[in-house]
């Protein structure tokens, strides 16, 4: 049989949000070249599923695209008129398909940096594309999600008989149907019509093996059907699955490893150990990236779910390293190894409904702690903010003249630039929700304190872009207003001290680098953006317990692990993967959080391997002599512990004919690392490693396509297939 | 390579291939294993099991909801996550099942959630203890055909399953788990009701003791989600404040309980050392003669950060599972035997004749017996126990085969061809009822 060639492998790694492929191995392994939503919409038919949304018209009537672009069915079935709505003078009325903005996105991609792959998503559909589309360049400043989601052949199925047509529109997510939810395949018909169209776009030759990262929770069952589906359907030579977590841990190359691969709405945690999968112990936790939306969602009710989700992609959104205090509030309010989110407001949310603690108020001043929830429900509220009020106004002039030049974490406010659709209907609504009295001083001061009141944030919007719409510029007249009395210097100095802000971090962070240009392209393509400003909320989006619930899950699937030898050097080869962890921040707040509770002091734990004999003294090779023998009765914790430890290495070669406990091992962790990551792939540099699982595909495809070519079973042929059936996947 | 037959079948890329069907439906069995700690569910064939779930459960009490009295919480991350006033409660009872709701809603989610294959589609197959009673098999029965509706199902006496995981057809068969410690033999694999002994000198009990221990010695046992970080420190009498998680709402006791037996677990595996010779272990570990061997200490640091050096006192409780009369914690009811002298009485109720060879086999299963030097002491104790015959002690060196022997052993069974013609169908379900539980499989 013919080898299988490196450049006649299709990967495919399938997601909650998206799916990402790729055809062939090119010679240093780049990132996934083809990002698709996984995501299809139902077709005309029953059963029937397209990769992009429908429209039904009849003849006459009038439809309105996603993309703000009206078409009306002319006679015969052609679409005869395609029209700006800002030039229209009245909306279309007999829309069959509403398509608004907060039915798009419902499910945003768990992707932070979707634009970087767009210089990639180079796909011949792009040249389509550019053909349909005259205002090009409008398009391309749409929001990232959406640019990614086209694959966006024009069709225009036509069907004069009728009168009717049907019209792919782009824009529109309204009515999608996203076959996976928590990696758990829901809509089988929607998934495997979401193969085909991959499979299509890529359009492989038949003698294209098939690799795909299969999800943990996939079953047995899940997979068989996939395994039948790829030979019956797509009839490719060769199909095998690769555990997501295995492939991670392939891209890392380490025998033993935990791995934390934070998706859109769920966490897998596995430990692997000897490049073996820890089956049992594994977990699959319902908190993700779309955790962080949420509670941001939960601080900041005011804005939208596509402000949250930029929020949370721009650069202002981070953790902050555990000892920096989060702006405009105290340190008092944090022990020093706590996480800077865990405070107050934030601690309760999660999974639990806040519920008043009565008794706990007093207990918690005792302990100096303060506990802001605590003191609220206790009713000193008043007393607490106006003390909090008085430390404040000292400091405040500082702040006010200073803040603005200062780096984000020192901030107490930033802004970001929401990017919004050209034709946004909700846009009035938003606004009117937000009081927008916020600017005085006073309301800032307790803004900042991290009361659980819930009060609207502020937010300053600005409509930077040079020409606003005359029809969208109504319901905005009236921040206008109040921006004026604020004064235009305010709102400059706000803007230029963004951008002076983005400037020194340029080097480190691309994705500002992006901004600037989405921002220059925007102003000059008459994109609507704006300036959302928020407060310190940004910095606590990982709250609610998310870190702890993964700090937690993580400890439990490491105590699951068999081989107790083992633990310990999974815990020193964390892997941190998947788009979820792209917050700025996190992935060290997730290994404090974890280091915090369940690290082990090495005083404790580690030095302690070999054992001290306690009860006869025994002189050691330096002449040191190890602990006293310490009395039993005595029920006082030995005060030569830390002593011991210090003389531990003494201890050791004096306990050498001790060693009876070969088979214990230490309590762990004792120490807590992450792994690092491999520096021989120039590609993943710039993209970032989250996506890592990918790269691990592209090993594993070479490794089981090409170097073995079947040799050791590594997947699946036809000829298997035909002889076991779909069952032949768990055979590999 | 090329030769390989399968690679000459594979078509040349420019070829379409032909429509090919896979036609045959080859249904595996799937075997399920409840213990009292966790329920073990797989596959028939494969060498673990592909969920291990806790059979404890979280409930918020509700006396309105119909046939629960409270809203379930089933699996691992229900059951460690922080919901205001749930319990956790056990479904099981002496090793045998007790609430059958709970417990049917558990396998389904085994089976259903975690394993997503269509329980009727597949044979099951249960292991059960020996002391199952009559009633309980029948329900079983009743839930596996009326609930699940499988297609065929079948009982097996864990015990059983553990000789054959094995790889013995005869033996004795010691199993120390989280509940019970039994003990069955085995006789060409069936088991033997006379003989066979149960005690509850297991993991539990351990946990009991350890936890009691760790109160008489005035340690804060603050589980892990009930605090923010820990503070190290070494000084009982001088501790720092408690940096606790406030949930604004105090977990309920058994929950907090449930947290506890994380750590008190951890410290098992770590720091539990059973004392390698029978009775030479002090009365009063607080007075030891002058001539006493020493022992190693070893440093555990609690969840708060608490650090304690545990010298002979980490074998207190292991100890105990030989010498009951020495556990911290008494007893509240009769002093139970240790499990070196239930194996004797075992032993002693057995025929002379095959009396050499259980001895000449004894199993040794269950994740408590992984605690470090147990096989060594037990052994020892067998060998003083019967100086004639020859004493020999089996037990895996690997862990998952130690852990999940009885499921193992039904996955081996389940999957031997020889085992088909045993099944119970639903056919015969349905023209004889739950008694068949009893004619078929005793």
């Amino acid at each position: 049989m013919p080898p299988f060639r490196d450049d006649h492998i299709l990967l495919i790694a399938p997601g909650s949000t998206c799916t990402l492929a790729q055809l062939g191995l090119p010679e240093s392994f780049t990132p996934p070249k083809v990002r698709i939503p996984s995501r299809m919409f139902p077709g005309v038919e029953e059963g029937q599923y397209l990769p992009n949304k429908i429209h039904e018209v009849k003849e006459g009537q009038e439809l309105l695209l996603g993309n703000g672009e009206v078409m009306t069915a002319g006679p015969g079935g052609k679409p005869y008129k395609k029209r700006k709505v800002g030039e229209a003078n009245s909306k279309p009325s007999t829309t069959a398909q509403t398509s608004t903005s907060s039915g798009a996105a419902k499910k945003p991609t768990g992707d932070a940096k979707p634009a970087d792959a767009k210089g990639d998503t180079a796909m011949a559909d792009a040249a389509d594309e550019a053909e349909t589309h005259d205002d090009d360049g409008d398009e391309e400043g749409n929001d990232d999600d959406e640019d990614q989601e086209m694959n966006g052949t024009k069709d225009k199925d036509e069907d004069g008989a009728d009168g009717k047509i049907y019209y792919d529109d782009d824009f529109d997510e309204e009515g999608a149907i996203w076959c996976m939810e928590q990696g758990r395949i829901v809509n089988w018909e929607c998934f495997f019509a979401l193969l085909l169209h991959v499979h299509e776009q890529i359009n492989p030759t038949f003698h294209t093996p098939i690799l795909m990262i299969s999800q943990p929770c996939w079953t047995c069952t899940d997979k068989e059907r996939i395994c039948q589906f790829i030979f019956e359907k797509i009839k490719a030579p060769g199909f095998c699955m690769m555990d997501a977590a295995a492939a991670i841990s392939a891209a890392y190359g380490i025998p033993n490893s935990l791995i934390i691969d934070i998706g859109y709405e769920k966490t897998d945690i596995t430990a692997i150990v000897e490049y073996d999968i820890q089956e049992l112990g594994r977990t699959t936790i319902p908190v993700g990236g779309n955790s962080l939306n949420l509670h941001l969602q939960k601080l900041l009710p005011h804005l939208s779910e596509d402000e949250i989700e930029q929020l949370k992609h721009s650069n202002i959104c981070e953790i902050l390293p555990a000892g920096i205090p989060i702006p405009g509030e105290e340190d008092i309010e944090r022990d020093a190894l706590l996480l800077p989110p865990e405070i107050s407001t934030v601690g309760m949310g999660g999974v639990l409904p806040p519920k008043a603690p009565e008794e706990e108020g007093n207990e918690e001043e005792e302990e100096g702690v303060t506990n802001i929830a605590a003191i609220v429900a206790s009713g000193k509220t008043q007393e607490y903010l106006a003390k909090k009020e008085k430390e404040k106004a000292d400091k405040k002039a500082g702040i006010a003249a200073g803040e603005k030049r200062l780096p984000n974490y020192k901030r107490e406010k930033n802004t970001f630039s929401f990017v919004e659709k050209v034709q946004e209907q909700v846009l009035g609504e938003g606004k009117e929700d937000n009081p927008i009295d916020v600017h005085d001083g006073e309301r800032m001061d307790v803004d900042s304190a991290p009361a659980p009141s819930g009060e609207p944030k502020s937010a300053v919007e600005a409509p930077t872009s040079s020409g606003a719409d005359a029809s969208t510029a109504d319901p905005q007249s009236n921040p206008d207003a109040e921006k004026a009395k604020q004064g235009p210097s305010f709102m400059e100095s706000m803007f230029s001290a963004t951008k002076e802000d983005d400037d020194a971090k340029r080097a480190q962070d691309k994705a500002l680098r992006r901004e600037e240009k989405k921002r220059q392209e925007a102003a000059q393509s008459g994109e609507k953006r704006k300036e959302i400003e928020v407060g310190t909320e940004r910095f606590k989006a990982a709250g609610g317990g998310i870190l702890e619930a993964i700090a937690d899950a993580a400890h439990r699937v490491v105590s699951s692990v068999d081989e107790i030898s083992k633990r310990g050097d999974c815990w020193d080869n964390l892997i941190i993967a998947g788009n979820g962890c792209r917050l700025r921040g996190f992935k060290d707040a997730l290994v404090n959080a974890i280091t915090a509770k369940y690290q082990v002091s090495p005083s404790s734990s580690g030095m302690f391997t070999s054992e001290i004999p306690s009860n006869i003294p025994t002189p050691s090779g330096t002449g040191t002599n190890t602990p006293q023998p310490s009395a039993f009765s005595s029920q006082q914790p030995n005060a030569l512990l830390l002593q011991a430890a210090a003389n531990n290495a003494a201890a050791a070669a004096a306990s050498s004919h001790h060693h009876s406990s070969s088979a214990h091992y230490p309590q762990t962790p004792s120490s807590l690392k992450v792994a690092k990551i491999p520096e021989y792939f120039p590609e993943w540099k710039d993209a970032g490693f989250e996506e890592c699982v990918f790269l691990g595909a592209q090993l594993g495809a070479k490794i089981y396509f090409v170097a073995d070519q079947g040799l050791n079973k590594g997947f699946v042929t036809r000829a298997d297939y035909n002889s076991q059936g779909p069952q032949a996947i768990h055979n590999i | 390579m090329a030769s390989t037959p399968q690679a000459s079948q594979v078509l040349p890329s420019t070829t379409k291939p032909a429509e090919l069907e896979y036609g045959g439906d080859e249904i595996s069995a799937l075997v399920l294993d409840p213990g009292t700690n966790t329920t073990r569910c797989g596959f028939a064939g494969e060498d673990t099991p592909k969920t291990c779930v806790p059979t404890y459960y979280g409930i918020i009490p509700d006396p309105e909801t119909p046939k629960y009295f409270g809203s379930l919480k089933i699996g691992e991350n229900a059951v460690n996550s922080v919901i205001d006033g749930m319990e956790i409660r056990n479904p099981m009872n002496e090793g045998i099942v007790e609430n059958w709701e709970v417990t049917t809603d558990i396998w389904r989610h085994c089976i259903e959630y975690k394993l997503s294959s269509r329980v009727e589609e597949h044979p099951l197959l249960i292991t059960e203890p020996i002391w199952n009673p009559l009633k309980n098999r029948e329900r079983t029965t009743e839930v596996v055909f009326e609930d699940f509706g499988v297609p065929a199902y079948f009982l097996v006496k864990s015990a059983v399953c553990e000789s054959f995981a094995n790889s013995k057809p005869s033996s004795l068969v010691i199993d120390v788990g989280h509940a019970y410690t039994s003990v069955t033999p085995v006789v060409d694999g069936i088991p033997l009701r006379k003989g066979s002994e149960r005690t509850p000198l297991a993991g539990q009990h351990l946990t009991t003791q350890l936890r009691h221990q760790f109160t008489e010695m005035g340690i804060r046992m603050t589980p892990w989600l009930m605090l923010k970080a820990k503070t190290t420190y070494t000084d009982l009498t001088n501790m720092p404040a408690l940096r606790s998680r406030d949930y604004g709402f105090q977990p309920h006791a058994s929950f907090i309980e449930y947290q506890q037996d994380r750590f008190i677990h951890e410290f098992k595996e770590s720091l539990s050392e059973t004392w390698p010779e029978p009775r030479t272990f002090p009365t009063d570990i607080n007075n030891v003669g002058d001539n006493f061997r020493p022992f190693a200490d070893k440093s555990y640091e609690f969840p708060d950060g608490y650090q304690r050096r545990f010298g002979i006192d980490r074998c207190l409780a292991p100890e105990s599972l030989f010498n009951p009369s020495l556990s911290p914690k008494p007893f509240t009811g009769d002093t139970p035997k240790g499990i070196a002298e239930m194996i004797k009485d075992s032993v002693d109720h057995l025929d002379a004749d095959i009396r050499a060879n259980m001895l000449n086999n004894i199993v040794v299963v269950g994740a408590t017996s992984l605690l470090y030097r147990f096989n060594e002491r037990l052994s020892q104790e067998l060998t003083t126990m019967f100086p004639g015959p020859r004493v020999k002690l089996q037990s895996s060196g690997q862990t998952p085969e130690r852990k999940y022997s009885a499921w193992l052993g039904g996955s081996i069974l389940a999957s031997c061809g020889a085992f088909h013609q045993l099944w119970i169908s639903k056919q015969e379900y349905d023209e004889i009822g739950a008694n068949i539980i009893e004619r078929r499989a005793k």
